[in-house]
């Protein structure tokens, strides 16, 4: 009783201290970028540590969202704040082009939006996918090798998605069908695409590599350079970024506003009352996995014949767990996860950008590749308030005799 | 003359070699709230999950509306106009009520859910019924009353005709229980038909117009409650019971010595944070039995998981022979010389997969040991004279807990408390789910150790076990003691205590 | 109380799988294994080469033929033998790391970054300390190494411990996130950068008298370091520890029921932590082996390819969590990735590119049908249950309980 009235009394001041932090989390990074480009340390960091006490105070105080969300400035603010104090002013500048951050930004996040947009599919539906690595593998080189084979693109990403679809069925037969434990079946797909990928890759193509004139997506020219930072950032983009922003809003549409949506969220949440009203779990759950493949694939097939217009080896390089990432920090939303994904897309753009413009401090901008994973570890751990899972993801079905 | 709504014969189902049903027959007319009547264990869910195509029988023939029907998964069930409403709640927590109720059946407009149909669908079959309940609600944010309602109104949604409710009171507080009933009453006068399980008899003699009493599995008769001449409670509970499984336990004359197990104000909240244990004190002496009776879910298990501080407790103090043991960890109360036997052996009292010599080792691992490790020839040695002394059958000590029958089980359970030479043992629910022979079997030992000088604090369901066993007698009702009664008590007087009634209530409701 | 959580339902998850695991002795594995290398077989005579002549020089190049005295080449296979169990020493470990988890219900996919950290450690204090006695030195790098890994782990723990935070999600995080910590200390300008190679992203070397001593074979052409026996040492450790020590049983018992343990007095969020710093224990130790074994510095090149974390799954997996198993299992992998590396097969009889994907598919394999043999065992189990009659049956699955699909 008491300690209710308490921190009903001090969550005014909780609260204060919450916006404070974030005030000063925001300050950590502003100081040390144009125009003020302050170049110390001191101040970063004591800036990035006020937002962390003062974040951490209004956590006591029972001011939880706004305490995360201060800790989280604080330590976003400090950790961008060093890397920019740490770069050379001229190349500062230069770096902090927004447009051309904010393109790069997009494309970093696009094969994530695409692979995090699977996860979401997957989980909702109650089926853990941690093969979402190895499906945008298999969609990555099958894309190219289509591509290459069919002379067309489209035909490729076609290829591509069914190669992902066909991992993502192995996946779902052992874990639905099976019940195997569905960590252990998406750790051995991840080895499965591996291997399988590079088996091909090496196989068809061997040392020469992917052939240079392998079909690519097209970019999408919008005349809006003169738009400033917005229009610099997606006047240049490949046709699949737009796509994956699409999607955001039609898986959106469909998780949330369609019956097989409905449906496909109760059999995630509580199978058996899905069962009890009629709706199949088995087949809920295949289509949900077999579709969650065929997305990540299509986040494969952009790195392949959209961005580097070539594959190699384990070209995916832990994107699918920066995806597993993004989806658990978006909370298993849509809009979550792609504001997840434009966050770790941006702090990969900058990690990037920051060190090609920085002779000598190179390396300080690497820690920012950390970001995603580091921000992910708070957030299951409920620091920002808790990332909990659909009720029944990752436990196997069983009807009753 | 219609034919019954629902009508049951020789419906038999088998568990392994356990006859849950052994040829139960049952009718439902139409229009009629039914009340189905048993202990704990005496197969009024089975037949029900029977009814709801969940369980399917062995034997037996079921008729809808005088038609013979199988009913093979709850979906053939729902086309039969059989709606269901389970104790625990077939719910998604995290969407709303009206997503909750349309499920299965959404209303749509072109591609897209018609969300503010189902609103609009909910509302009015809500208020057509008298359930009010808010459809834009998240289910886990309503009261578990309300949640009740959301199944009601879906099985109403389905077009249910016949009604089954199983145990639908059990997670209900008294206010939301009256309310229930009225909703149930206002179904029967628009013609539904109401299974309405329970083990309360005085819920029973309020609601239903005919009473069918299973015992073990058994019909053993279908009463009249609304008609001219209704059976009183003692009646219903003669039927429920059986004069057959009266036990009686020989044990001497108390002789009660100091007290060893002492409780003072405590307080403890239930896992959803409501005050479960409401201020208990009181203390249990060597050499006496200190049987804790009541209606379950009246704060029993909290009460228990607080005294052996398996569950914090938010105010009050637990001293076990002087030590205070408040809040310290269960292994600190043991140490202490508090024993426990957990009410669900499977889940709290065993690890069903290690072997019986591991188990009996869990509570004094520390000193089975031999240079700091383990040493298995000595763990053997000792189970194997703890299996001989408790009389352990089915398996060695090398045999798995889990392949042991539930009677043996609880035999191994009893030995590891016993032999780790407590001062205080809480045993809670000891001989639930039992046969007659372990019940016997674990009813002597108990009275043995508190011959041996130990308090024992037992919590028991069943009364002829509380009156058969306890020296003193005390009841619990929402989260309080409300009386103390000497083992010679009638069940009248114990019944009415434990329902809330007489003098506790009254004194309750003055000081609220 | 921290106890009850709502991720909590994957631990579950962990004990069903555990459960099943410790059925079914050496012949599941063994069947497992042959299926895996048969579907690899498939794959190979799809792309048109013969399986049989590719697996024999694949096995010629482990070095096991070593032990058929008749075999050619006697000093070949004995340095490809030395090159295989320098593989399985840290494999054992990581499998170790992995199998310790389980055994108290934990799934610990995080052995790859406690390997990290204590790789980066063995480098950190190889490089240091130059003055040290050889042997303390060695001790010393090993300690520290482990330490680091058990620490890293221990985060792990302790989030589940305090919060609930599913240990699956955070060890895959704390992978990745010791992997760019390795790569900001040793890449160009990080600040554990070697002193005198400032355009190469790697670590100094280790200094003379930190490395392990080399038992058989040449000290000069990489032979056989003594990391193999502290290996086998951790196993037998690993399995004393697990069978016949408390801090093991309470492990076992929180692995099987963790209302029963709490129930029996055992801290249950304690064991999680403890449980998970062993685990890290036993791969940051791994990560030493490979430093002071034959590495001798950290390139990030090296941080980033290595797979030696995510291979002790599928080693403990396949070794069924047990001393023993896990031993002849990281044995197996070990000689697989020896067999088919680059300068061992001959690219005549099977380009050796191709044959480490082969591998790598095998691996998979090998972990995709262990997770099926959980089901065949769980049906053995059954009908071993049912055929043993009625009394035997746990208690009737009663309805109600049906209701609640997360327990």
């Amino acid at each position: 009783m008491s300690a209710r009235a308490a921190s009903a009394a001090c969550a005014a001041p909780a609260a204060t201290a919450g916006w404070a932090g974030i005030l000063a989390g925001v300050l950590a990074l502003f100081v040390a970028l144009p125009p003020l480009t302050v170049r110390s340390d001191a101040l970063v960091v004591v800036l990035g540590a006020l937002a962390l006490a003062a974040g951490a105070a209004a956590l006591r105080g029972g001011e939880r969202k706004l305490g995360g969300a201060a800790i989280l400035a604080g330590l976003l603010g400090a950790g961008l704040g060093y890397g920019a104090a740490h770069t050379a002013t001229g190349g500062l500048e230069a770096a902090v082009s927004w447009g051309a951050l904010g393109g790069a930004t997009l494309r970093f996040a696009c094969p994530l939006i695409f692979a995090a947009l699977g996860g979401l599919v997957s989980e909702r539906s109650g089926v853990v996918n941690i093969a979402l690595e190895g499906m945008m593998l298999m969609g990555a080189f099958f894309a190219a090798y289509g591509a290459d084979k069919t002379g067309s693109w489209v035909l490729g990403i076609l290829i591509g998605m069914l190669a992902g679809a066909a991992l993502a069925a192995v996946h779902a037969v052992f874990a639905i069908s099976v019940r195997s434990d569905q960590i252990v079946s998406g750790t051995a797909l991840n080895f499965v695409a591996l291997g399988l990928t590079g088996y091909m890759y090496v196989d068809v193509y061997g040392a020469d590599g992917t052939p240079n004139d392998l079909p690519q997506v097209p970019e999408v020219h919008l005349p809006t350079s003169s738009l400033g930072f917005a229009g610099n950032s997606i006047d240049d983009q490949n046709l699949l970024v737009w796509v994956s922003l699409v999607m955001v809003v039609a898986v959106w549409v469909f998780v949330f506003r369609t019956r097989a949506g409905l449906r496909m969220r109760s059999v995630g949440e509580n199978p058996r009352a899905a069962e009890t009203v009629g709706i199949s779990v088995q087949r809920t759950r295949y289509l949900a996995v077999i579709a969650s493949g065929a997305l990540a694939a299509l986040g494969g097939a952009f790195l392949s014949i959209g961005s580097v217009h070539s594959f190699t080896q384990n070209m995916t390089a832990g994107k699918g767990f920066i995806a597993l990432a993004a989806l658990i920090f978006g909370r298993w939303r849509p809009f979550g996860l792609l504001a997840a994904t434009l966050l770790f897309g941006f702090s990969s753009a900058l990690a990037q950008r920051l060190p090609q413009l920085t002779p000598g401090a190179e390396n300080v901008a690497t820690l920012l590749q950390a970001l995603p994973y580091v921000l992910t570890l708070v957030a299951v751990a409920g620091v920002i308030g808790r990332s909990i899972p659909p009720k029944a993801d990752g436990v196997p079905y069983k009807r009753e005799g | 003359m219609t034919p019954p709504a629902l009508q049951l014969s020789a419906i038999t189902k088998r568990f392994g070699a356990v006859a849950a049903n052994d040829g139960v027959d049952f009718e439902l007319r139409r229009g009629e709230i039914h009340a189905l009547l048993g202990e704990n264990g005496a197969g009024k869910s089975t037949l029900m999950n029977i009814v709801y195509g969940m369980l399917t029988p062995d034997a037996g023939e079921i008729r809808v509306g005088g038609e013979p029907v199988t009913i093979g998964s709850p979906r053939q069930a729902m086309k039969l106009g059989i709606g269901m409403v389970f104790q625990h709640f077939m719910l998604v927590d995290v969407m709303t009520v009206a997503e909750n109720v349309v499920l299965g059946a959404e209303p749509t407009k072109g591609a897209l859910l018609d969300s503010r149909a189902a609103v609009a669908r909910v509302r009015e079959l809500a208020g057509r019924h008298g359930l009010s309940v808010d459809p834009d609600a998240v289910v886990e944010d309503i009261t578990v009353g309300q949640q009740q309602r959301v199944e009601i109104l879906r099985a109403l949604d389905r077009g249910a005709d016949i009604l089954v409710l199983d145990e639908p009171t059990a997670v209900l507080t008294a206010q939301e229980t009256a309310e229930l009933m009225t909703v149930l009453r206002g179904l029967r006068d628009k013609g539904t038909s109401i299974v309405f399980i329970s083990h309360k008899l005085s819920e029973v003699r309020a609601i239903a117009d005919r009473v069918t009493v299973l015992r073990r599995g058994r019909t053993v008769g279908t009463v009249e409650v609304a008609g001219p001449n209704p059976p009183d409670e003692a009646e219903l509970a003669r039927l429920m019971v059986g004069r057959d499984v009266l036990l009686r336990v020989e044990k001497a004359a108390c002789r009660p010595a100091a007290p060893l197990l002492d409780v003072r104000d405590l307080e403890a909240d239930d896992d959803r944070g409501l005050r479960a244990v409401d201020g208990v004190s009181f203390d249990v002496r060597g050499g006496e039995i200190v049987a804790i009776a009541g209606v379950d879910g009246n704060g029993q298990r909290e009460l228990v998981e607080a005294v052996c501080d398996l569950r914090a407790p938010v105010a009050g103090k637990v001293t076990v022979g002087g030590k205070d043991v408040t809040g310290r960890g269960a292994r600190h109360a043991r140490d202490c010389g508090l024993g426990h036997i957990a009410e669900d052996r499977q889940r709290s009292g065993l690890v069903l997969d290690f072997t019986l010599s591991e188990n009996l080792a869990l509570r004094d691992v520390d000193r089975r040991t031999r240079f700091g490790l383990l040493s298995p020839r000595r763990m053997l040695a000792r189970a194997t004279d703890l299996l001989a002394e408790f009389d352990v059958r089915g398996g060695g000590p090398q045999a798995a807990a889990r392949s042991l029958s539930g009677g043996n089980q609880q035999k191994v359970v009893i030995a590891r408390e016993i032999a780790a030479g407590p001062r205080v043992l809480v045993a809670a629910q000891p001989t639930r789910g039992l046969d007659v022979g372990a019940i016997e079997f674990v009813h002597r030992r108990l009275v043995a150790e508190r011959d041996a000088g130990r308090a024992i604090l037992l919590l028991s369901l069943e009364l002829d076990e509380v009156r058969n066993l306890a020296d003193r007698i005390l009841v619990i009702f929402e989260g309080r003691i409300v009386g103390e009664l000497p083992p010679t008590a009638t069940e009248e007087q114990l019944g009415l205590l434990m329902l809330g009634g007489g003098g506790a209530t009254s004194a309750r409701a003055s000081a609220a | 109380m921290t106890a009850p959580t709502p991720s909590d339902h994957r631990g579950p998850a962990a004990t069903r799988l555990l459960r099943h695991l410790s059925v079914g002795g050496a012949v599941a594995p063994l069947i497992t294994t042959i299926v895996a290398f048969f579907v690899g077989g498939l794959v190979v005579l799809a792309t048109g080469k013969d399986p049989l002549t590719t697996y024999k020089a694949i096995f010629d190049g482990t070095g096991l033929n070593w032990l058929l005295p008749w075999s050619g080449d006697r000093a070949l296979a004995a340095t490809n033998l030395q090159q295989t169990l320098i593989n399985t020493g840290p494999l054992i470990l990581c499998g170790l790391a992995v199998a310790y988890a389980f055994r108290a219900g934990l799934f610990n996919i995080g052995a790859q970054g406690q390997y990290t950290m204590g790789t980066i450690a063995a480098v950190y204090a190889g490089s240091s300390w130059a003055g040290l006695p050889g042997w303390l030195h060695v001790v010393l790098a090993m300690a520290v190494a482990a330490l680091a890994g058990a620490a890293w782990a221990g985060i792990a723990g302790a989030l589940r411990a305090s919060t609930g935070a599913n240990e699956v999600i955070t060890t895959i995080m704390l992978n990745y996130t010791a992997l760019w910590i390795g790569v900001y200390l040793f890449g160009l300008g990080g600040p554990l950068q070697a002193n005198d190679q400032p355009d190469v992203p790697v670590s100094n070397d280790i200094v003379g008298g930190a490395k392990l001593p080399v038992f058989w074979g040449d000290k000069d052409l990489q032979g056989l370091h003594v990391g193999i026996f502290v290996a086998v040492l951790a196993a037998g450790i690993f399995w004393v520890v697990l069978n016949r020590s408390r801090l093991g049983y309470e492990a076992r018992a929180v692995g099987f029921s963790p209302p029963a343990a709490r129930s029996a007095g055992i801290g249950v969020g304690r064991t999680y932590v403890v449980t998970m710093a062993i685990c890290g224990l036993f791969a940051g130790l791994a990560g030493s082996l490979d430093i002071l074994g034959w590495q001798f510095h950290l390139a990030t090149n090296d941080i980033s390819a290595s797979q030696v974390g995510f291979l002790g799954i599928a080693v403990a997996l396949l070794g069924r969590n047990t001393a023993i198993g896990t031993c002849f299992a990281a044995l197996l992998f070990g000689a697989l990735s020896q067999g088919t590396s680059v300068r061992n097969l001959d690219p005549a009889v099977f380009q050796p590119e191709l044959a480490q994907n082969l591998t790598t598919v095998i691996q998979g394999l090998v972990v995709l049908l262990v997770s099926a043999d959980v089901l065949l065992a769980s049906v053995w189990r059954r009908r071993r249950a049912r055929a043993g009659g009625g009394g035997a049956a746990a208690a009737p699955p009663t309805p109600t309980t049906l209701g609640s699909v997360s327990p």
